[in-house]
């Protein structure tokens, strides 16, 4: 069998069975004598979660070479985006007079509900106008969950065009401070804003489906795995599609030479902000369905350790390979996990729950050192074509040296053109 | 370059081997434990099985109690683990004492990380993965918010033994119980102490200072503290930090332009040593104002250590003095200074350790390890705990309406006592501190700092 | 606030202006065919100052922008802002109460020179490796732990000098190891982009250590006693007007009181500078070390060796990071965590100062140390003022990057 052949049988295959999975799940009473129980179901949302994260960050990293730091805070952007519209937004049949009412279209207005005192459970403003000024048979209708969720998108989107306008000029180590500034910022002020956004303690969110779907109820897990999983296939579609079409041709030439590239014909600007647009809707989007099935979102998740975390799952996948960094954050989810158990080795007592973090950060930076492909990228390489990966090869070049460098980007950009059309297609089980 | 190459794929080899290693360790752990044992995730501390002539009888398939604790950062890891440790004691009492209905008990430990979606995923762990009947523990107010969601939405209860949140049972949830104090009762406590200094020991007191975390328990407490200041005619400024800030320079510039009368710390962790301290070296400290310290400086030598000149300040205490503590209580400290060292149980640990007991004796009392009857027997329990005999009189049966209270007493331990003791004496041992509040339990009268 | 209006108008009026001279400056240099690598930031600044009454003149005389000209914009722009903010909210502290400014302005200025010795060791590394390291925090973090550890539990009642050197020569060690086994691959160029790669494995240095000094203390926060209190002493005798001494605490004039953790963790802060100096401006080690900032493969003419000096600039930043953790481990209570703002606030201060700029460096500490006092001090608003610390760095941070991305002193990028 060629190569692409194995890959397409084997993307297939892994898409079967992650489909099936749920079938085997306790709430369905398994399958045979394989019943997985709702926290492996759980395990999976979260690692489908982190796979979105890693592997579009290394799309922006990896393939772009833009190191930003703020990939958590667009996903805390999408998250938190629609958390507040769930919170704070209402619409009704009739103005409620006590809170702050936008006529919409008929006899519909959007009601935007006050801000309450922190840490109590005050009637909100509608609340009050239920017993007060709304006459009877009012309908109160909440903002759909999917709107809220697009309504994240499209506050990453934004976010992401914003930065990644702003930081154009920005290169490597530049970049990776003004994101870390742009994060902890978003952070402290997430933070201190408690009376809108709860602070440390968290904005909680609706169930995914409120009101359940099919049969399932809204705490069954099933349908959430289907969301995340659906949101991660079609991220690794969208993105293997633009990784092999001109678009990862340019990202990645930028991301060797800018001036090259530009000299080339490439529009540098739109390319590096699209890439930073594409990225961080994922993260949001990513974020966003999160929320809403974990039920709560804090400011934690923007601290640098989660943002080291999808570092690390994406080096040690494959920073270069948008499969590589997913499975790569899909096995580290689970191995985590299950490293939280103590070893006792004779007189030895290790406890796990801080060593494992202490061998994770070493096998990062061992990575990094001695295996520039990730670890699990060689791995998926051998299984497939047996040989060197072409695409990560890159030529460091200096910038006296610009003429020369032109020509040889020709030639290599001709190259990796030419390779570019089939590889695609083998690399695409997803 | 073949070498380095080579060496690298050993050290992986030896890495993944370690972690493998690890995770198979834990797995014989977890998996049919043979004998009655505490299984907990984190830290070693002993678990001698203490009970071998009863293995035979209790060959049977464990109960499993889960607990939650914070036993890493950014949770409040000291409090964590003395928290895991007193229920591991109680884990062993239940053993020593035959089990649960003959059968072994077993609790787990797992960490929440101080992080409320930490604490909704291993509270799902708990109950769908482990199988746990009820749970104890839990320290921070924003995962115990996030957790009891998770109890709900599976039927399975939680007695809280260090949330103080007060939306936690007043959202009157039937799986959740508690015995820490309600925040608010707390806040209340503080304020009667105040105004205490103020009208039976002549002080004089216009004005305090309030230094709150931005965190759900941080925030009501200030604002409780600060609306009942001003019911009994005291002015306050409330400063609200982050909780990693470390330094309060300006803060406390800030603090001295006001020249309060009294400072209230209510920030918790290193956040209230650092400020303490460094309002001391400032000369605003315990020394130079009448100064409430944080509960989290009854851990004593933590405390020396990160504020020498913390001496006169004055600490809330939860839980009886160390003199009026019952049977229960006397030996659960005999064995917890024998594991740890410690002079005295912290007020949180010996809450876990009585959450642990509770659902227990839930167990024993419905006879059954069906959730909805432990809850049932919660309802109704009379358990002699080391905190004293604690019940939960507001319940289903005498709803907060029909009782005519705040619905924050559902569900709700009713007297946690509480006083308030100074450090008298540099270097003090917190079981050595002065009882100087209330007049019921007083040892010593307060040393008043700061009065012209 | 009373008068928060004025404030915001005022605020909004710096804007508009500021961004419009932004705009519209570069644009008008270039169509008279001027110089314009100065005039987007400069006509940023000469706007918010002035607006249009200094943004018209500049348009049609279009002078070249010099430093000074964007230097009296900036005091004026800073001058209408505290003008403003004195208006808007007369009764402040920091506008009614001179004591409570100059002590600010003190605790800002003796924070800030530690600042600025930890961030001399990061644009130390800078300006030899050209990369930035993300552990440096936990360099700072270790020093502290090494010196507490020497006080108070392996030798109690060592002298603090010693444990401090000790803290040096272990992050120094540390350092050392780092650079030959992770950093050194990069110069033979076996590693591909090597800033990212940098980037990325100084941060897995980062994230190690901090778990590993977790696992092997616990969590429990700890400090070291003061290193040198002062001696109990009132000038005049009697009242202490002019001078007061605590064990704690030095007081002048009865206004300007400085902690005695900070005041000697200070002093020991600038006793390093001049060590520092010294070893860079008289040693031949150290005008080594220049040289190869300056010119590397000049320097390697020369007879230098690019590669050890690398080693020696990264161990040596290492070691001033650890030499400020040290000092400051009396000041605040120490976690493994502690290293994490610490970074972040050296990040900041070199991208102010200019990446590679050693006096750079050393004022970006200065004015970092007094926005956070201001930030604190001066925001009416008790309960947020504090809850914003984290913050005030990183929006000078990221103003910095988008305005003038080569800071104070910086090279063209």
């Amino acid at each position: 069998m060629s190569p692409t052949r194995i890959y397409r049988v084997a993307g297939t295959i892994t898409i079967v069975l992650l489909l099936l999975i749920p079938l085997a799940s306790s709430e369905l009473n398994g399958l045979g004598p394989l019943v997985l129980s709702s926290y492996f179901m759980h395990l999976a949302i979260t690692a489908f979660f982190y796979a979105i994260l890693a592997s579009s960050w290394s799309l922006l990293a990896g393939y772009a070479g833009q190191f930003s730091f703020g990939h958590m805070a667009f996903m805390a952007i999408g998250g938190y985006t629609s958390g507040l519209i769930g919170k704070f937004i209402r619409f009704t049949t009739a103005p409620s007079e006590l809170c702050t009412d936008i006529p919409l279209l008929g006899n519909w207005w959007l009601v935007i509900l006050n801000i309450r005192r922190v840490g109590t459970i005050d009637e909100s403003c509608l609340d009050m106008a239920k017993t007060q000024t709304l006459p009877a048979g009012t309908l109160i209708i909440f903002p759909p969950v999917w709107a809220s969720i697009a309504m994240g998108l499209v506050m990453g989107a934004v976010f992401g065009l914003l930065v990644g306008w702003l930081v154009l000029r920005l290169r490597s180590t530049y970049l990776a401070l003004f994101t870390i500034g742009f994060s902890e910022i978003l952070r402290a002020s997430i933070s201190a804003e408690i009376p809108i956004t709860e602070g440390q303690s968290g904005l909680e969110l609706v169930p995914l489906f409120p009101a359940g779907i099919m049969g399932f109820t809204s705490t069954s897990k099933i349908p959430p795995y289907y969301a995340m999983l659906l949101l991660f296939l079609f991220a690794m579609a969208l993105m293997t599609w633009l990784a092999g079409s001109r678009f990862g041709l340019f990202i990645r030439a930028i991301r060797e030479d800018e001036e090259a590239a530009a000299a080339l014909g490439v529009n540098i600007v739109r390319y590096k902000v699209l890439v930073f647009v594409i990225t961080s809707t994922l993260a949001a989007a990513a974020g966003a369905l999160q929320g809403h099935y974990i039920g709560i979102i804090t400011p934690n998740t923007v601290i640098i350790l989660q943002m080291s975390l999808v570092i690390a799952m994406a080096v040690i996948g494959g920073l270069e390979n948008i499969y590589a960094a997913s499975v790569g954050a899909i096995v580290i989810t689970f191995a985590l996990e299950l490293l939280r158990t103590n070893i006792t080795i004779g007189p030895l007592h290790v406890d796990m729950t801080l060593w494992r973090l202490v061998f994770f950060g070493l096998l990062l930076m061992l990575t990094l050192r001695f295996q520039r492909n990730g670890l699990l990228f060689p791995i998926l390489e051998r299984i497939s074509r047996g040989r060197v990966a072409q695409e990560t090869v890159s030529i460091r070049v200096e910038s006296e040296e610009l003429e020369e460098v032109v020509t040889e980007e020709e030639v290599a950009l001709e190259t990796e053109e030419e390779e570019t059309q089939p590889a695609s297609s083998e690399e695409n089980p997803g | 370059m073949n070498l380095r190459r080579n060496l690298f794929w050993s050290l992986i080899a030896l890495t993944l081997l370690a972690l493998l290693l690890a995770a198979c360790g834990g797995q014989t752990e977890t998996v049919g434990e043979p004998e009655p044992a505490a299984e907990e995730e984190a830290a070693p501390a002993a678990t001698e099985a203490p009970a071998a002539e009863e293995s035979d009888d209790m060959d049977m398939e464990p109960i499993k109690i889960g607990a939650l604790a914070p036993l890493s950062a950014p949770g409040a890891v000291v409090g964590g683990e003395a928290m895991r440790d007193a229920m591991l004691i109680a884990a062993d009492v239940l053993n020593a004492r035959g089990g649960i209905m003959g059968r072994p008990v077993e609790v787990i430990i797992v960490d929440t990380e101080g992080l409320p979606e930490r604490g909704t995923a291993v509270v799902e762990r708990l109950i769908n993965q482990d199988g746990v009947v009820g749970i104890g523990g839990g320290y921070h107010s924003s995962v115990g918010v996030a957790a009891k969601e998770v109890a709900r939405d599976n039927g399975v209860p939680i007695v809280f033994a260090e949330t103080w949140n007060d939306t936690i049972t007043s959202v009157q949830y039937d799986e959740i119980f508690r015995i820490a104090p309600l925040s608010s009762e707390v806040s209340a406590v503080d304020v009667n102490f105040i105004q205490w200094l103020r009208d039976e020991n002549g002080m004089k007191l216009d004005k305090v200072v309030i230094l709150t975390e931005n965190t759900d328990y941080g925030i009501p407490a200030a604002e409780n503290t600060t609306a009942l200041l001003d019911g009994a005619g005291i002015a306050s400024v409330t400063f609200s930090v982050d909780i990693g800030t470390q330094d309060f320079a300006g803060i406390i510039e800030r603090v001295k332009a006001e020249s309060p009368d009294m400072i209230v710390t209510l920030a918790t962790g290193e956040a209230s040593y650092n400020f303490t301290q460094q309002a001391a070296d400032a000369g605003i400290g315990p020394q130079d104002v009448p100064f409430m310290c944080n509960q989290v400086s009854l851990v004593s030598d933590a405390f020396w250590t990160n504020v020498p000149d913390g001496n006169n300040c004055f600490v809330r205490r939860i839980g009886l003095p160390q003199k009026l503590y019952n049977d229960v209580a006397q030996e659960l400290v005999a064995e917890y200074s024998a594991r740890t060292g410690k002079d005295d149980i912290e007020s949180y640990a010996m809450a876990s350790y009585d959450s642990i007991m509770l659902i227990a004796q839930a167990i024993e009392d419905s006879g059954s390890t069906d959730p909805a009857d432990i809850i049932d027997a919660l309802e109704n329990i009379n358990h002699m705990g080391a905190l004293g005999p604690i019940t939960f009189p507001i319940n289903r049966s005498n709803t907060p309406d029909q009782a005519g209270v705040d619905p924050k007493w559902w569900h709700q331990f009713p007297d946690p006592a509480i006083t308030i003791v100074q450090y008298q004496e540099a270097g003090q041992d917190a079981v050595d501190t002065a009882v100087v509040y209330p007049n019921v339990y007083q040892t010593d009268p307060p040393v008043i700092v700061g009065q012209e | 606030m009373e008068n928060a209006a004025i404030f915001g108008w005022a605020l909004l009026w710096i804007l508009f202006w500021g961004a419009l001279g932004g705009v519209v400056t570069p644009r008008v240099y270039a169509r008279k065919d001027l110089e314009i690598s100065q005039a987007s930031f400069g006509g940023a600044v000469i706007g918010a100052a002035l607006g249009p009454f200094s943004l018209l003149p500049l348009w049609f005389a279009t002078p070249k922008i010099t430093s000074r000209l964007i230097g009296i914009a900036i005091a004026i722009v800073v001058g209408i802002f505290i003008a403003a903010f004195a208006l808007a909210d007369p009764d402040n502290l920091c506008v009614a109460n001179g004591g409570f400014v100059i002590s600010q302005l003190a605790n800002g200025i003796v924070i800030g020179i530690i600042y600025g010795l930890m961030a001399l060791g990061l644009t130390l590394i800078f300006s030899i490796l050209g990369v930035v390291s993300f552990a440096h925090g936990e360099f700072y973090m270790i020093g502290g732990m090494v010196t507490y550890f020497m006080t108070a539990e392996w030798i109690p009642g060592v002298s603090p000098i010693i444990a401090i050197l000790a803290s040096c020569v272990v992050t120094f060690a540390i350092g050392y190891l780092f650079e030959r086994i992770f950093l050194r691959p990069m110069g033979s160029g076996e590693i591909e982009r090597p800033t990212e790669y940098a980037i990325l494995v100084t941060f897995g240095l980062a994230f190690f250590l901090q778990y590993l000094t977790q696992a092997l203390t616990s969590a429990v926060p700890v400090k070291a006693q003061r290193f040198f209190p002062f001696p109990r002493t009132e000038i005049p005798a009697d009242s202490g007007a002019l001078l007061k001494m605590t064990p704690g605490n030095v007081t002048v004039f009865d206004a300007i009181s400085i902690p005695n953790p900070r005041f000697t963790a200070a002093l020991l802060a600038l006793m390093m500078l001049a060590a520092l100096l010294w070893f860079l401006y008289r040693t031949w080690v150290g005008k080594a070390l220049r040289a190869v900032s300056q010119d590397r493969q000049a320097a390697a003419v020369t007879g230098i060796n690019p590669n050890s000096m690398n080693t020696l600039a990264f161990s040596m930043g290492a070691m001033l990071a650890g030499l400020s953790g040290a000092s400051l481990v009396q000041v605040f209570s120490w976690l493994p965590q502690v290293g994490i703002p610490a970074a972040a606030r050296s990040f900041v201060i070199i991208v102010l100062g200019g990446m590679g700029s050693l006096p750079g460096a050393f004022l970006g500490g200065l004015i970092v140390g007094l926005v956070e006092a201001a930030g604190t001090g001066c925001i009416p608003d008790a309960t947020r003022a504090a809850a914003y610390i984290p913050a005030y760095g990183m929006v000078i941070l990221t103003l910095v990057l988008l305005l003038k991305p080569t800071g104070l002193f910086g090279r063209e990028l």
